[in-house]
């Protein structure tokens, strides 16, 4: 199980959910797998949610930068 | 020279004969060059003639429209064209061809034909979006891919103008709480300096390529007019060439201007650019919803599925083990029955034996009673009289004994009886107080009999004790024993 990067792209998390569900369509995984994916899966989801509706802190300290350098 | 004019003469003659040259108006096509209006509302202008192929001009002349005409001139041509009557611009206009003989050379407009002005601007248009095809780079902006979710936004605009406010508030409080990231990079959005103040805004922006998703080119709707800067070569090239998508949304309501052509997404106004960004995060929502919801779905069929094959084995386990337990059950029954038996049978051996060897103990043991029962009384009968016979000579031993004894007491104690007389009568003789009755005394000096003048000082107290009282002397000769 890959360890949950924060910056991890919209794309790249999208990719991951749709690689699993093809997996589990495919029958490629065993259910003691699925405890796993599904944790994996759930973790995405909120990333993205969490992404969707705040700010990250990153992202407002390159705001306020351009603000110092254009304004 | 036999002829001399004056110069009022000569130009009199020019205006002459330029006035039976031109009899009516003349539909001219020039290039504005200069353009101003005065405070009466009359209008100068300069109007010019380029090379064909190139900027070197050929021809120029001065020209003026009267107030009253521009008054009916300037809304129609800006009606009909959507664009300002402004410098750089191609018309065709009807002239009088006038001479004064003071101010020289002039052009008074009468109409003007605002279709030619539009076919001009066509044709440029299509001279410029044919030159940005040729160069292959006409649709490299709308090659970019736009991010999934569009949320870090720069916005190209005047903070005054009348969209940007609206545009704001509609992304801020969008119904669904995305955030959006906005930064404005403000520029002139009309006019002769937009195009540079564009590009210079555009440029502040590609130092933060790799953060923006999006670049949005907003203003707003109101004025129609004086859009040409959104036709420009140089814009339009510029934005060709951005490294991020952008999205127009310059409020106009007829043709794309050729920024709308090249840009990587075209919407007519703000609130449209702000509505398509909203529905794109909203559609990536919508699709991470949807995933999630297959996903559950998937993985509660695989559990259910599972349970049942797990049920399965368990239902068609249950009778092969039953079927074990019933066998198992008889052989073990039939070891018991087995065991039991032979546990009885040896039960009862050994009882037998038991009460076999109980039986020849007893008898052993009672003949053993009677052997030690006659050798105790054969002893005790032994004893008994050796023990009578001892008896016997013991006491005539203490017999004896004692008649010794008695002889021997009785004279130890008349010797001691006349002992004791003697000490008795002694005794009275040497007893202190006798002897003080007899007349003498005992001198003590510090509760010390005195017996010599050895240990006595002088003026000395000592304590002399009479038969009859005491007396305390103070010493006042010693005569030391020679």
């Amino acid at each position: 199980m890959n360890t949950p990067k924060k910056n991890l792209s919209y794309k790249e998390a999208i990719t991951e959910i749709e690689e699993i569900l093809k997996q589990l369509d495919n029958n490629e995984l065993d259910v003691d797998e699925l405890s796993d994916k599904v944790k994996r899966v759930s973790m995405l989801v909120t990333l993205c949610k969490e992404k969707l509706h705040h700010t990250e802190q990153e992202i407002d300290k390159i705001l306020k930068e351009m603000d110092n350098n254009f304004n | 020279m036999n002829e001399q004019l004056k110069l009022s003469e000569l130009n009199g003659l020019v205006k002459k004969a330029i006035g039976e040259a031109f009899t009516a108006p003349v539909w001219v096509i020039a290039e504005i060059s200069e353009l101003k209006i005065n405070r009466n509302g009359h209008c100068y202008l300069v109007l010019i003639e380029k090379e064909v192929n190139g900027d070197a001009i050929v021809a120029q002349a001065k020209a003026t429209i009267w107030s009253y005409t521009f008054r009916m001139l300037q809304p129609y041509f800006e009606t009909t064209t959507g664009q300002q009557l402004t410098e750089g611009l191609k018309v065709l206009v009807s002239v009088s061809v006038e001479f004064h003989e003071l101010y020289g050379f002039s052009l008074n407009i009468r109409d003007i034909d605002p279709t030619y002005t539009l076919g001009d601007m066509a044709r440029r248009r299509r001279e410029i979006i044919a030159r940005l095809q040729s160069e292959g780079v006409a649709d490299m902006n709308k090659e970019l891919t736009l991010p999934l979710v569009p949320q870090k936004i720069a916005i190209i605009s005047s903070s005054t103008a009348a969209g940007y406010q609206d545009f704001i508030d509609q992304l801020t409080n969008n119904p669904a709480k995305y955030r959006f990231h906005l930064k404005l990079f403000p520029a002139i959005m009309q006019g002769n300096q937009a195009e540079a103040s564009i590009i210079g805004a555009l440029e502040q922006i590609y130092q933060y390529e790799s953060f923006f998703d999006a670049v949005v080119i907003i203003r707003g709707g109101g004025s129609q007019v004086d859009l040409s800067c959104f036709d420009n070569y140089n814009l339009a090239y510029f934005v060709t060439q951005f490294p991020i998508p952008v999205i127009t949304g310059i409020g106009h309501e007829k043709d794309d201007s050729i920024v709308d052509l090249v840009a990587h997404t075209r919407l007519k106004t703000p609130t449209a650019v702000a509505e398509f960004l909203i529905s794109g995060v909203a559609q990536f929502d919508q699709h991470l919803e949807e995933l999630k919801n297959r996903f559950a779905e998937i993985i509660d069929d695989r559990l259910t599925s599972a349970r049942s094959v797990v049920d399965q084995y368990a239902r068609s386990f249950i009778p092969i083990v039953t079927d074990k337990i019933v066998k198992v059950n008889g052989r073990l029954n039939q070891t018991i029955w087995k065991f039991d038996n032979y546990v009885k049978v040896f039960i009862k051996n050994q009882n037998y034996q038991l009460s076999r060897t109980e039986e020849s103990l007893r008898h052993e043991f009672k003949n053993f009673h009677q052997i030690q029962l006659r050798r105790l009384e054969r002893t005790t009968r032994a004893l008994s009289v050796s023990s009578q016979r001892i008896t016997l000579i013991n006491n005539e031993l203490l017999m004896r004994k004692i008649q010794l004894s008695g002889k021997l007491v009785r004279n130890m104690l008349s010797d001691k009886l006349l002992y004791l007389e003697l000490a008795q009568q002694k005794a009275q003789l040497t007893d202190p107080l006798k002897i003080l009755a007899r007349g003498y005394s005992i001198t003590t000096y510090n509760g010390r009999a005195l017996k010599d003048t050895d240990r006595i000082i002088m003026n000395a107290l000592i304590e002399t004790k009479l038969h009859k009282g005491n007396i305390i002397s103070e010493i006042k000769t010693i005569i030391k024993e020679l």
